[in-house]
Parts: structure tokens; sequence; C-alpha cells
């Protein structure tokens, strides 16, 4: 059996009185597609945000590619191939549609930016000014490929590319957004309800797209509310409620798990259109 | 043992006065997450209507009280209806310029009403002390306390029982939101501001009676001390603004004690960068964790810049390189010469502040840095002026970047406070530093402009280095902006947590974008030095600070040439308005203001 | 509130119809009209003003009315440059006045130096000022001359371990200095130096430190609002010890602004207007009936500078060259400070003012009868 590439044991996150994440565990090979489902609040987005480094455990552990990554830095997993998006959407507003992609390759870019800390800042400030061929030619090269990987939403963005994000439609800045992970060429892709906001046919479109990234072999966890999708497309699927896994297995078995099905009755709100606004409004002294 | 009861009685004391000006911020700022530097100004209204009615017509204390509160609450109702309001869909940058605006306009004003000599303000009160330790407390003290923990009570009375308090909360929490659930979001925030002046301007009456003395040019530092307290305490905290203060107050009190009264503001705004760095959120703040994924880019307004063609530009620049052909020109070449070094500070402000989103108030910090440095590199060490200059601004660089690197895990407002904080520190450094910056004698005889054995002292000389300078900056700074560096500026100000989750460091492009930031003003500093002959550490005060992101919202965010644009605006206006005399200011105050109203993004608009 | 260009235009309004004959001679005035020193430059005006009143009042000199540009510089030096250009290039400005502090002053002085107009700091106390070049020239009081007689004024109240408060700036500084060696030439021991900042006004803890070296009395180098809100914490600090105070808190403002706590206070002063000499009774009569209360040091200053430089005009000519040579030769120019004005033309600096001995009695100055303090 190949190790894991995504592998989380024990994972803890407190938030004051509650616990957002009692105790997460999962394994994610190579290729494959996992889906995290369960109501909203269920903890799926903090489990995201430990395992990419935006938020650090309270206890728990994270394997990367065979490395212990617990509580790294999102630029250190980012690095190690590790790209994800935001469940609101977050694009860079003001710069265009090809810088937005742009700045998914930022990763990847050697000759511009060169190693350590202090004097690899230097030399990257005065190659900058420079710009030597080697440098430029990098530079072309991913202006390149970020119309390719735009081509994958068709028309989308393609007649966009250097319009501010911020002119974008909701649906737009969320393809920009998952255009900028896979401008990261990620061995592992992290998309928090992708299909958020997005009407029936653009679903459908964002279904067709996820099918061709695994199909090409990437290997992705997603977060879905809509659960036709996560059937369709899911290797495997894991609930959660409250904090915790309430089952896993196949896409199958998961949905007609007795667990789930309460968890899912239990919330007046299924699908993940409310706002949260209107909740921290509630919730908030 | 009996000194230290003493000091902290003495650091009470004044701690209370701070408090009565951060109450005001803290609320303003809770509701309207806006750093209201107009606060002072009200301060300094409210004593002089204190002034007029208990001086001039004779009021009881009493009805003084009453008719500075409703005065004021009048003029705050005022500047949130003209100066505020109308900005309200701009990006948040946008208010801040306008309160400073609106400050300029009201301190102005009150000079030409009441002339700028100082004022006595004589308490009413009876004039019994008690004996605390070997000092006295007064009466008035007593009365400052206890105005300073009613309003806090009452207006958490307000906040937390009245209708109008619940709407002012959920304005705070979520306007938007607020405003979906039928709250009128007008009438919140021309409440809040009819309250945070009244408040402000009873503290100044307050404290105009406690030092017996007004006068008109007391704003900046009540705004200054009001906005450190309140951070201290956790901004929009209203009951941490009054601990905050009276924290302050007492390690004032102790860094008096013991290092002498030159060290307190040093110990203040070290206190300020301290809670900052560890507990942003204000040491009296809840125990608020990492805030909800906030949706992008609100502090700084998309729009989309002009594009200037670069022949227009060429050409702009070849008419300012023959203007010193003109006869007659040295006052206006002396004055365009300041514009191009205020251009370079404005350049070097506008990336950090425009293009990484980090609005730096510390800017004057550097050109101290960079002055001190070329003029103490070429008197004490020898270095040719040609060679001190760059080496300022290498100087500069490193200095300023590790000076700021407290600030760089800080967002928005914060930044803002913190680098405003560490401009300072540095003056009072070199205020106090004596064996290396001749303290407060200040460095004379600092050489002139040479290049090689060629003296650039003439007015067109000096000129021609700063348009030089200015152009090969700006050009550099434009190249920069062209390639990943400027991308990824520009992305971390948009959303620093995406551009995290793409792999960029935060503190490597923040670090480089302040060295490049620091070389120009260093530089900008270092050529002041040489032409000036003469500084010390007031030569740059936080003042500069100001009037420079003045330079850079004006041009337009990010924009090279939009800054050098407001650099000449702002420099020339004042040259213009010249034949006003003392109404010059006031007049540019206002002219300030319009622009900020018709163009809030700036004439250029934010790159 | 008077407008400069109106003020400029007013004047020869009230000059006798000959005096018209030939156009005016003017001077140039760097200085805060506006910003936060803005209250020193109205003091200005009003000495320059009433100055101006007596000798234009009189015929002119020789005929032509003096008048003045005042452009405001908000004493920084960024400005005061840019003024410095305008009147070195404006061919009417033969003398130029100012500017209000150190940094304004002398980042200007490499452009009036160069182009041979005299730049006349009158409020300018660095001792590096008039070093800037030739054409530097300042009749304000030397600190090596005055603080000795400060201390001798010190010295004959009785103090022996004073305590020294100064304003943290170049001229604060050199005060300080020059006090505390005339103190070591004079055996008294000094107890504590304390500086602090200009903006400061809470002197409480500062007043603790000083109380707790046990001084025998305390001498403030301050400005006379500084000077006001030391002498009144000093007492809510329980500090009984008698107070000595530089000339520059010579001021009613000083009086007023300090109240009850200013009471026994002891100031010593360049100018006092129940001096009998007829100039300095002259001016203060004249002062008071145009402006309700008595001038101060710096409204002095300024008068006696508007004087000078009438009597710089009428001898060498209103010319720049004429202004330069004058101030090389001149010699004992009546002013209300000195008595008697001459330069030296080495230092390009005034000796000898003459010292008055003051104490506050019931809210007033009246000269020290030589009684110490108990
Ligand atoms: N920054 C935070 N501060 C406090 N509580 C939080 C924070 N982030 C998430 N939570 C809480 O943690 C729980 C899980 O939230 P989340 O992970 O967003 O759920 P999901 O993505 O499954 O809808 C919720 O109760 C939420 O209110
Ligand atoms: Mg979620």
């Amino acid at each position: 059996m190949t190790q894991p590439l995504l592998s989380v044991r024990g994972l803890q996150r407190r938030f004051g009185g509650i616990t957002a994440v009692k105790g997460a565990n999962l394994d994610l090979c190579e290729g494959e597609l996992l889906s995290v489902i369960g109501p909203n609040g269920a903890g799926k987005t903090t489990l995201f945000n430990l395992i990419s480094g935006h938020d650090r455990p309270d206890g728990g552990t994270v394997r990367f590619g065979g490395v212990e990554v617990t509580g790294s830095t999102p630029e250190r997993l980012a690095a190690l191939g590790l790209a994800r998006t935001f469940q609101h959407g977050r694009v860079f507003a003001n710069l265009t549609v090809r810088d937005n992609v742009l700045m998914g390759t930022h990763s990847r870019m050697k000759l511009a930016r060169p190693g350590p800390p202090l004097l690899g800042a230097l030399r990257e400030l005065f190659l900058a000014l420079i710009r030597p061929p080697g440098v430029r030619a990098e530079e072309q090269a991913l202006r390149r490929e970020v119309e390719d990987i735009l081509h994958l939403f068709g028309d989308r963005l393609i007649p966009r590319l250097d319009r501010p994000a911020y002119s974008l439609s909701y649906a737009n800045r969320r393809r920009l957004e998952i255009a900028r992970a896979l401008a990261l060429r990620p061995r592992l892709l992290m998309l928090d309800e992708p299909t958020a906001g997005m009407n029936e046919t653009e679903t459908a479109e964002m279904r067709t797209i996820i099918g061709q990234l695994k199909a090409r072999g990437q290997t992705i966890l997603l977060i879905e509310h809509k659960l036709d999708l996560v059937m369709q497309l899911s290797d495997r699927v894991i609930a959660m409620d409250d904090g915790a896994e309430i089952a896993a297995g196949t896409p199958a078995a998961v949905r007609h798990d007795p667990a789930v099905v309460e968890a899912y009755l239990g919330h007046r709100h299924m699908g993940g259109e409310q706002t949260p606004d209107a909740v921290a409004l509630e919730a908030s002294p | 043992m009996g000194a230290w009861l003493d000091y902290t009685i003495n650091g009470l004391i004044v701690g209370n006065i701070y408090a009565l000006l951060a109450v005001g911020l803290a609320l303003i700022f809770g509701v309207s997450h806006l750093i209201n530097f107009a606060q002072g100004s009200i301060y300094t209204a409210g004593a002089f209507i204190g002034w007029t009615c208990a001086q001039r017509l004779g009021t009881p204390l009493p009805v003084t009280m009453a008719a500075v509160v409703l005065g004021c609450a009048a003029l705050g109702v005022v500047i949130e209806r003209v100066g505020l309001r109308p900005l309200a869909g701009s990006a948040r940058i946008a208010p801040l310029l306008a309160t400073i605006g609106i400050s300029f306009v009201l301190d102005q004003g009150l000079q030409l009403l009441y002339s700028p000599d100082p004022r006595s303000l004589p308490s009413p009160l009876p004039a019994w002390r008690i004996q605390v330790g070997r000092g006295t407390i007064g009466a008035l003290d007593i009365l400052i306390a206890a105005t300073g923990l009613v309003s806090a009570a009452v207006l958490f009375g307000f906040l937390r029982f009245s209708r109008l308090g619940w709407a002012v909360r959920a304005t705070a929490q979520d306007s938007e939101a607020a405003r979906q659930m039928g709250v009128n979001t007008d009438a919140v925030n021309r409440t809040v501001f009819a309250i945070a002046a009244g408040l402000g301007g009873l503290s100044g009456l307050l404290v105009g009676m406690y030092y017996n003395h007004i006068d008109t040019a007391m704003s900046f530092q009540a705004t200054l001390k009001g906005v450190v307290a309140q951070v201290i305490g956790g901004m929009g905290n209203v009951p941490g603004a009054i601990a905050g203060s009276l924290l302050l107050g007492l390690t004032e009190s102790y860094g008096v004690a013991l290092f002498g009264s030159s060290y307190r503001n040093l110990f203040a705004f070290v206190l300020l960068l301290i809670v900052l760095v560890l507990r942003p959120n204000g040491l009296f703040a809840g125990r608020q964790a990492m805030s909800p994924e906030p949706l992008t880019g609100t502090f700084i307004a998309p729009s989309r810049p002009w594009d200037v063609p670069r022949w227009a530009v060429a050409v702009c620049v070849l008419l300012a390189a023959l203007l010193p052909f003109l006869p007659n020109s040295a006052y206006a070449l002396q004055v365009l010469t300041n514009a191009w070094l205020y251009a370079l500070l404005a350049i070097s402000l506008t990336l950090v502040a425009g293009t990484l989103g980090q609005v730096s108030l510390g800017h004057a910090g550097l050109l101290l840095i960079g002055a001190y440095a070329s003029a103490l590199l070429a008197l004490d060490s020898g270095l040719p002026v040609w060679l001190s200059i760059p080496a300022a601004g290498f100087v500069t660089a490193a200095l300023g970047t590790a000076l700021t690197w407290p600030a760089f895990r800080l967002r928005s407002h914060y930044v803002s406070i913190a680098t405003l904080g560490i401009g300072e520190i540095v003056g009072l450094v070199i205020l106090n530093w004596e064996s290396l910056t001749h303290g407060p004698m200040g460095v004379t005889g600092v050489p002139p402009l040479t290049a090689g054995t060629v003296e650039l002292d003439s007015p067109q000389a000096s000129y021609w280095v700063a348009l030089a300078v200015l152009v090969l900056l700006g050009l550099m700074q434009s190249r920069l902006l062209g390639t990943h560096l400027g991308r990824t500026f520009r992305a971390i100000r948009d959303d620093d947590v995406a551009a995290r989750a793409c792999g960029v460091s935060l503190d490597r492009y923040k670090g480089l974008a302040f060295a490049v930031s620091g070389f120009a003003a260093g530089i900008s500093g270092a050529i002041s030095a040489h032409l000036y002959s003469y500084i010390n550490n007031e030569t740059f005060t936080s003042q500069v600070s100001v009037l420079a992101l003045t330079m850079v919202i004006l041009g337009g965010m990010g924009n090279v040439l939009g800054a050098v644009i407001g650099a000449v605006a702002l420099t020339g206006l004042p040259e213009v308005f010249r034949f006003t005399a003392e109404y010059r200011q006031l007049i540019y105050g206002l002219v300030l203001l319009l622009m900020i109203r018709f163009r809030p993004q700036g004439i250029l608009g934010t790159a | 509130m008077q407008l400069t260009r109106r003020a400029v235009l007013a004047v020869p309004a009230l000059i006798p119809f000959a005096a018209r004959a030939a156009g005016p001679v003017f001077a140039g005035v760097s200085g805060p009209l506006t910003g936060p020193n803005a209250q020193y430059g109205a003091q200005w005006k009003r000495g320059f003003d009433l100055a101006l009143d007596g000798i234009n009042g009189a015929g002119g000199v020789k005929g032509r009315p003096l008048q003045y540009i005042f452009e405001d510089s908000q004493s920084d030096p960024r400005q005061s440059v840019a003024v410095a250009q305008k009147f070195v290039a404006d061919p009417r400005v033969v003398i130029e006045l100012g500017d209000f502090s150190s940094p304004a002053s002398m980042a200007a002085s490499p452009i009036y130096q160069r182009a041979k107009l005299v730049q006349f700091g009158f409020t300018n106390s660095h001792p590096d000022f008039t070093k800037g070049g030739d054409h530097m020239w300042s009749n304000s009081t030397s600190q090596a001359e005055e603080q000795p007689k400060l201390y001798d004024f010190a010295a004959a109240l009785g103090f022996k371990r004073p305590a020294v408060l100064h304003l943290n700036t170049d001229w604060g500084r050199t005060a300080k200095d020059a006090f505390v060696a005339a103190a070591k030439t004079g055996g008294a021991a000094v107890a504590a130096v304390e500086a602090y900042l200009g903006t400061e006004q809470d002197f409480r803890p500062t007043l603790v430190r000083v109380r707790d070296s046990n001084p025998d009395g305390l001498v403030l180098l301050s400005y006379y609002a500084d000077g006001a809100l030391i002498c009144r914490q000093a007492r809510d600090t329980g500090i009984k010890l008698p107070v000595l105070a530089g000339t520059s808190n010579y001021s009613p403002k000083f009086l007023e602004l300090g109240g009850p706590g200013v009471e026994d206070v002891f100031v010593m002063t360049t100018f006092f207007p129940a001096d009998p000499r007829p100039e300095v009774q002259d001016f203060v009569k004249r002062y008071r009936a145009k402006s309700g209360t008595d001038p101060d040091s710096f409204s002095a200053g300024a008068y006696d500078t508007m004087v000078l430089w009438a009597k710089l005009v009428e001898g060498w000519g209103p010319t720049r060259e004429g202004m330069q040579a004058g101030l090389l030769e001149i010699k004992d120019v009546p002013s209300v400070i000195y008595g008697a004005a001459t330069f030296d033309p080495r230092t390009r600096r005034v000796q000898g003012a003459s010292y008055k001995r003051l104490v506050v009695q019931k809210g007033q100055f009246t000269l020290w009868d030589g009684n110490r303090p108990t």
C-alpha cells in the first residue's frame, strides 16, 4: 500500500467554548477525490484551515507528502504543493484576471525568486530591476500557461483576461479562484464549496470541470453541500457534524447512513446558501 | 518608596485626562471603523467654546459644560453630515483623509477666530486640595475622573439598554446587515458622532481648566495621545479606552521617574508598539479569535487608474527640466525642488501605503534617518556628499525595514498607528541619543550638494538634482511594479490570506517593499539635509508623515505618477494661496476636502 | 484679525503726504503666521506695527515710509527656504527678519548668504546661527552672557543646590549648559537637570524627580507658557521651594496662565515696563494703548528690531549693501532690551543687555527688593 499524500490524525481546534473540530482523522491518496460533507457549522472549513496552515490546531498532526507539516505556514504548504480555494471567494480584487492566476504560480517561480530569506530577497529585488533574459523567459512561460489554465473554463474567463477581478460576476470569481489554485500545479487541490451561489447550469459546468481534473489524476479534497455532485465525483466521503466525523466510506454508504440523515434533518439549514453574517449577528454578544 | 506613590498618583491623574480623549475616539472607531483625526480639533473647539462662555459670558460651570457638550455635539453632527456621509460608499481611506482635512479647517478657523495666543481658562471650582502622598489632588482632578467614569457608564447603559444603543451596536457589528434589518445607520452614525464630539469638547474644556491653558495648536497632541490610549485599551472598546489611558499615564509617569521627561513619549510609544505586537486587539479586549473570513479589498477602493500616456509624462519631465532656463525663476524653482523632494517621499509612501496596502504614518522617521545618516556620514566620517546620499538611502532602507518589522504582522489601521509610533520613536531617539546625533542642538554645517568638485548649491542645480533623482527613482519604482514584485505587493494589499495561500511570504515582501520605500525616503531626507545645511529632530515631524499620506491619497493610492502630482499640488497650493496670509491654511484645508469629496479615489486613481 | 496684505496697504494711508514722495522701503519677514508657532508670529506683528506706527508717523526715514512683507513659513524649513528665494528675488527687500525657529532660519541661511541679503534672526539664539555666513546677524540675547546673570540672581536668592528645568531644544540646551557652567564657576552644586519636550503639559512626575533631588530652589529655562504650567504644578506636587524663571518667561501671559501658581516666583528680564528709560516708557505707553496689554519680551524684540532697521536705513541707505555695512558700523542703537545695542562684528551678536530682577507679587511683576525668600 502506498503512503497517503495527506494524512490527518486527531486534529482539534477550539474557539473559546466550542470545539469546532474534535479529533479529525483522514487519509487521502494520490489521485483520489475525497469529499467532506456536513451541515453548516460542522467544522469543515475549520478543518480545511487547519490543513492548509491558515489556522493552528490545538492538537493532532497533519502530514503532507510524507513530511510532518502540523502548524506550518500556508506559504510553506503552498511551496510543498498544496493549493486551496475559500468558501466565500478570495480573489485579488484590483488585480486583473491574468495577474490573479499568475499569483498562483508564485511558488513555482524559480529564477525570479531565489531562495534564502534575506540575501535571496535582495537578489530577487535586484533581478526584478535588471530583468535578465532567464527571468523574462520564465515570466513569459508562466503567462502562456495562464491562458492554458483559463481555457479549462471555456469562454468564461479568457475574454476577460485584462479586466480587474472586482468587475467579475460571483460565479466567475469562484472560477478564477480555482484557476489560481491550479496555477500552483498542486499535488493536492482543496476546494471549499466551489459551487456555492451558483445556479444549476453553472453547477453542472463546475461538475464537469472537477471531473476533468480528477480524470487527469489531480488529487482533490472537496467540501460540498450539493450531494448530487458529491455522489457523482467522490471516491470516498466523510460526513461531519459538530466537529466530529459521523460517517465515512463510499458515497452511497455515507448517504444512507442514519447518522448522516439525522444530522442533516436536525439542522434547518441545508445547502450552503445563507450568509454567515446573519448568523454572526445573532450569535455575537 | 513614598516617591513611587507620588508617581502612581501623577500617572493616574494624567491617565484620567487621556481617558476623556480616548473614549470619544473609541466610540467612533467602534461604530465607523474610522480613526477620527478631527477629534483633537473638536477637543480644542470645546475648550474655546468653554472659554467664550466662562470668560466672556460669565456662565457658571454647569452651564458652560452643557454649552460645550451641545455645541460640540452639533459640530460632530455637521462633520458627519458634510464631511463623512458623502463618502460612505468609498474606501475607508477616504473618510480618514476627510477627518484630517476637517481637523485642518477647524484648527485654522479657531485660530482666525481667537488668535493663536494661548489663553487661561481658570477653574471656578473651590480651591481645596487633598493631600495624597506628598502631593495633592484637587476638585478638578475628581471632576475629571468622575466625568470619565460617568460618561463611560452612561455610554454603556445607552448601548446596552436603549433602542438606539442597540442600533449602534448592530451597526458596529455589520453596518450592511444592520441596514438590511431596518436600522437607520445614518441616524446611528450621527448619534455616535454627536456623542463622541460632545465628549471630546467636554474633555477640551476640563483639560483646559486643569492646565489653565488653551491654545489653537493643541489638537494634534491630543489626538495622538487619545489614539495611543485607545489602541492600548483595544480599538473601539470604550471601557478598554479608560483602562488603556490609565495604563498609559502610569507608564509615562514611571518612565519619567526612571529616565526623565524627555523620555516620556518614548515610553508611551514603546508601550504602544509592545501592545500592538503582542495583543493587537488591545490589552483589555476579550480574546477575539481569528476573524471569520472577511470579504476582500475594503480598505482601498477598486478603481480604474487613469492611464497617462508615456509621451505625455516624458513631455512633462522635459518641460520641468527646462524650467530653470526661465529668468527670475529662483522662487518657483525652490518651491518645485521642495515638491520633488516631497514627491520622492510620496512615491516612497505610495509603494507601501498604496501598492502594498500598509498605510504608514511614520515616514517622517525615515526622512530623519536619511537626513541624519547623510549629514553625519558627510561630517563625521568625511564621506563626499555624492556618496553619503546613496549611503543614507541604504541605511534608511535597512534601519527603516528593521524598525517597521514589528508592524508587519498587523493589518489596516493598526499598521498606521504602529508606524505613527515608530516615526515618533525615531524622532525621540534622535533627540536623546546625543553622542551620535548632537541631541537638541541638531547638526549644523551640513555640507552643500556637490558632485566631485562641482558645487551644486545654486537653486538651478539643486532643482535639477532633485528632479533627476525623482525621475530615476520613479522610473525604477514603475519598473519594479511591472514585475512579479508589483503583482505580489498588490496581491498582499488586496487579500493577504489568499496571498499566503499562493505561497507568498508576507514578511519577505513587506520587507522588500519597506526597503525600497525606505531607500527613496532616505534619499529625500538626505538631499533635504544638504540643502538646509542644518537639521534637528524637529525638521521632520509626524505632521510631515500625515502630509505625505495626504499627497498619496490625493494622487491615487499606489500610483507613482499620482504621488508626484499629489506632492506638487500640496506643496504648490499653500504657496499659491500665500497672498491670503493667515487664511491660507484654511483655504488649503477646504480645497483638500473638496478634492476628497469629488474624487475620493485620488486624482489618477488607485493603481 | 488683520490681513498682512491689508496691513501693508493700510500703512501708507497714515503717512503724511510729503513722505510719499519716494516709495516705501521694504523688509521681508519670514515667520509663523499659521501652524503651531503662530502665536509668536502674531506677537512679532504687534511689535513691528507699533514701531512702524512711530517711525512712519514721524514721516518715515528720509521721507520714505518703512514697510514689511510678512511671508508665512509656519516656521518650517521647507517653506522658509521658498520664502527666502522669494525675498532674494524681490529687489525691493533690503533686509530679511526671522525666521522664528532655528531649523527654519538656518535652512534658509545659505540662500540669504549667497544673495548677500542680511538675515536678521532676532529670535535665533542657536550659537551657530550667526556662523552660517557673514550676513547672518542676531540681536537675540546671547545665552553665554545671559545665564551667568541668571546664576548671579540665583546666588543672590541663596540657591546653593538649584535644580534646573529646561526646554529640550537648541535654545533650552544652550541656556542650560551656560547656566550649569556659571553655577560651577560660582561654586553651586546643581542638584538636578531635567529636560522636557516643547509639547509637554504634565510636569508632575518631573517635579517629583526634582523634589527628590533635594534642591534648594528651581531654575526654569522655559518659555512663559510652560513656565507657568511648571509653577502651578510645582505647588500641587508639594514643592514649596523658591522658583527663579529666565527671561523668556517675562510676559503678561505668564501671570495670566500661572494664576496663583506663579505668586512669589522670581523672574529675570531684559525688558521691564517700569524701566524709567524714555524709549521703554514710550514703547510701553503706546503698546498698552494699542493692544490693551503689557508687551512681553517677544514683542519687545520685534520692536527693537524695527527700530534698529530704521536706523540702518537712515544711516547707510535703503540698500542691501547698506544694511550689511551698517550692521558692521552701527553703535549704541536705542533699544528697549539693551539700552544701547552695538554688534560685535566677529560674532554678529549684541552684548550688554540690561537685566532686571523681578518677583511676582499679588499677581504683578514688581522689582525685587533684595530680600531673600524665607
Ligand atoms: N474564527 C472563529 N472564531 C470563532 N468561532 C469560529 C471561528 N471559525 C469557525 N468558528 C466556529 O466553528 C464552528 C465550525 O465552523 P466552520 O468550520 O466554518 O463550519 P462549516 O465550514 O462546516 O460550515 C462553527 O460553530 C463556527 O461558528
Ligand atoms: Mg464552511
